[in-house]
């Protein structure tokens, strides 16, 4: 196997080509392309173009062919069982959505509890809220310890409480933290739980193996994992999915409609409402196909590489406050300057073209548990270079200099 | 603390920044040196006191949180401001925009065009996207005094 080359990988990416004045550490939020995914994208719309599953034509056929064909390269890399066990949805936050609206009711009832955690965003927390509260639902949250890690004692404690639902996230899209999913998802499997995962940054870690981890759900977004926005994956085992209703309606998820009674088609396509969104299926599927083309491991350990490059230059810049552990880390690194707004640092990165976020990363229960305004998020992709690093480095300490003049 | 003490320091400290510091912000050759001129200017605006940071005075639209506090004289028509901000590029811009501001008639507040304003200092290019609607939000909750 050659040596992972990031030059040779970042030039597959016109975005950097376009702008080459900037330093992207924001891809927690969403990745770059690759031109193998573009093309894809506008491939479909100028040569195939057509609606899909309906047509009567060879053009629809060709389009359905293609569509079904990306739904395969998923489930292939992601090892589920079947295809009917992938569904297309919009990304991570309609699946969760999904789940939430699709167990309510014919799963979950007044008094059950479903459980989440501390680290969880907004999409893995307010779906449940709100149809929990309609329902009568309880939700349990597992705490952090000291460290900002998962408290597992806690977790166990909780699962005592026999919650229907366990749903949490692979990787912390706010510290980057690996979250021990296999020792959990045993647990929680032991203590009878539904189990959902949030794969939006684990996706991109590793590739997950549905299989293996043997959860009940898993979800991610496409445009986490190189492919285009708009597009995500729900996976369920096919009992699971079967049990869930269906959050929209109208389309190719119908069998038979009347006014008294309308019966779902089989699925995925009970749960994929209206027209998919095809291109960026393709696109996701292209995605797949090109980060097939690299080791995995030569990925992760550029990633670690970098990681270890930013912790210890961080080291020696005065007042920075680390709020990411630098081990089983996958990439994202949380951070303020001592007393100051995380808005401020971000600015002032801006200003030197270093792209990072800053605020509460649809995460506030996390920082008030954390009692921090927010945090300045850098996050790496296998495509930053030490150069990217070392720039932000730089940046970080002419802000510092400039904040605390 | 009581308002018309904030009121009183803050027009002092608005009327130093305006003799003092708009030049040096128009005359900065580069972003640091502006930059290090609106860390400054936040620091000589009297903090608010915690308890009266109350959730109405919010500027929503804000990434960091921002209140603004008002005083309408009507004897002779003129507004005061006072203003903080957990960030501090935010509580400098937003000095400078209460310099041009403070003491004006509902008249002239309700004519005010902050955009222009902020073109003739040369600050819009380092205005980001989100800083910039924070302004928009703040310019917008003083008109609405008015």
């Amino acid at each position: 196997m050659p040596v992972f080359d990031v030059q040779q990988f970042r030039q597959q990416f016109s975005f950097f080509q376009h702008n080459p004045g900037w330093v992207y550490l924001d891809n927690a939020a969403t990745m770059h392309k690759p031109d193998a995914v573009v093309s894809a994208i506008s491939q479909f719309y100028q040569q195939h173009n057509s609606n899909v599953h309906r047509g009567a034509h060879q053009l629809s056929q060709q389009a359905t062919r293609l569509f079904e064909q990306a739904r395969t390269t998923v489930c292939r890399y992601i090892n589920a069982k079947s295809s009917e066990e992938v569904i297309f949805t919009s990304g991570a936050t309609a699946a969760l959505n999904q789940i939430a609206f699709g167990l309510m009711h014919t799963v979950l009832g007044a008094g059950d509890r479903v459980l989440l955690t501390q680290l969880e965003h907004h999409a893995n927390i307010v779906p449940w809220q709100l149809h929990c509260q309609r329902y009568g639902v309880i939700i349990d949250v597992v705490p952090l310890t000291a460290d900002n890690q998962l408290d597992m004692t806690a977790y166990q404690q909780l699962l005592e409480r026999k919650p229907k639902v366990v749903s949490f996230s692979h990787i912390s899209n706010v510290l980057g933290h690996i979250q021990p999913i296999d020792a959990m998802l045993a647990l929680a499997k032991k203590a009878g739980a539904i189990t959902v995962v949030d794969g939006a940054q684990g996706v991109v870690y590793k590739q997950p193996d549905m299989q293996q981890l043997d959860c009940d759900f898993y979800v991610f977004s496409g445009h986490k994992l190189y492919g285009p926005t708009g597009i995500g994956i729900l996976y369920g085992k096919k009992d699971w999915l079967e049990k869930l209703t269906p959050i929209f309606a109208g389309g190719e998820m119908i069998e038979q409609v009347s006014f008294v009674n309308t019966t779902f088609n089989k699925l995925p396509f009970k749960l994929e409402a209206g027209t998919p969104n095809i291109a960026g299926a393709l696109g996701l599927a292209a995605a797949i196909d090109w980060l097939q083309l690299y080791n995995t491991e030569q990925l992760i350990q550029h990633k670690l590489l970098l990681l270890k490059e930013f912790y210890n230059g961080l080291s020696v810049i005065k007042g920075i406050d680390i709020l990411s552990l630098p081990v089983h880390n996958a990439g994202i690194v949380a951070l303020n300057v001592s007393n100051e707004h995380p808005a401020d640092v971000a600015e002032l990165l801006n200003q030197q073209n270093i792209a990072v976020r800053s605020g509460q990363h649809c995460a506030m229960p996390l920082f008030s548990y954390l009692a921090r305004p927010g945090a300045v998020r850098c996050s790496f992709a296998a495509y930053n270079s030490l150069d990217d690093v070392n720039r932000c480095l730089l940046a970080l300490e002419q802000a510092v200099e400039i904040l605390t003049a | 603390m009581k308002l018309e003490q904030l009121l009183a320091e803050t027009r002092s400290a608005l009327v130093q920044i305006n003799e003092q510091d708009l030049s040096k912000i128009t005359q900065a050759k580069d972003w640091q040196s502006k930059y290090r001129v609106l860390m400054q200017l936040g620091k000589k605006l009297p903090p608010v006191p915690e308890k009266m940071k109350q959730p109405e005075l919010l500027v929503k639209g804000c990434e960091s949180r921002a209140w603004l506090l008002h005083y309408h004289n009507k004897t002779d028509d003129k507004h005061y401001f006072v203003l903080d901000s957990e960030a501090r590029i935010v509580k400098g811009l937003m000095a400078i925009m209460l310099c041009l501001v403070n003491g004006m008639s509902s008249a002239e507040l309700a004519k005010f065009d902050l955009n222009h304003k902020f073109d003739q200092l040369n600050l819009k290019p380092y205005l980001s996207q989100s800083r910039g609607s924070g302004l928009t939000a703040m310019a917008e909750k003083i008109k609405a005094c008015c």
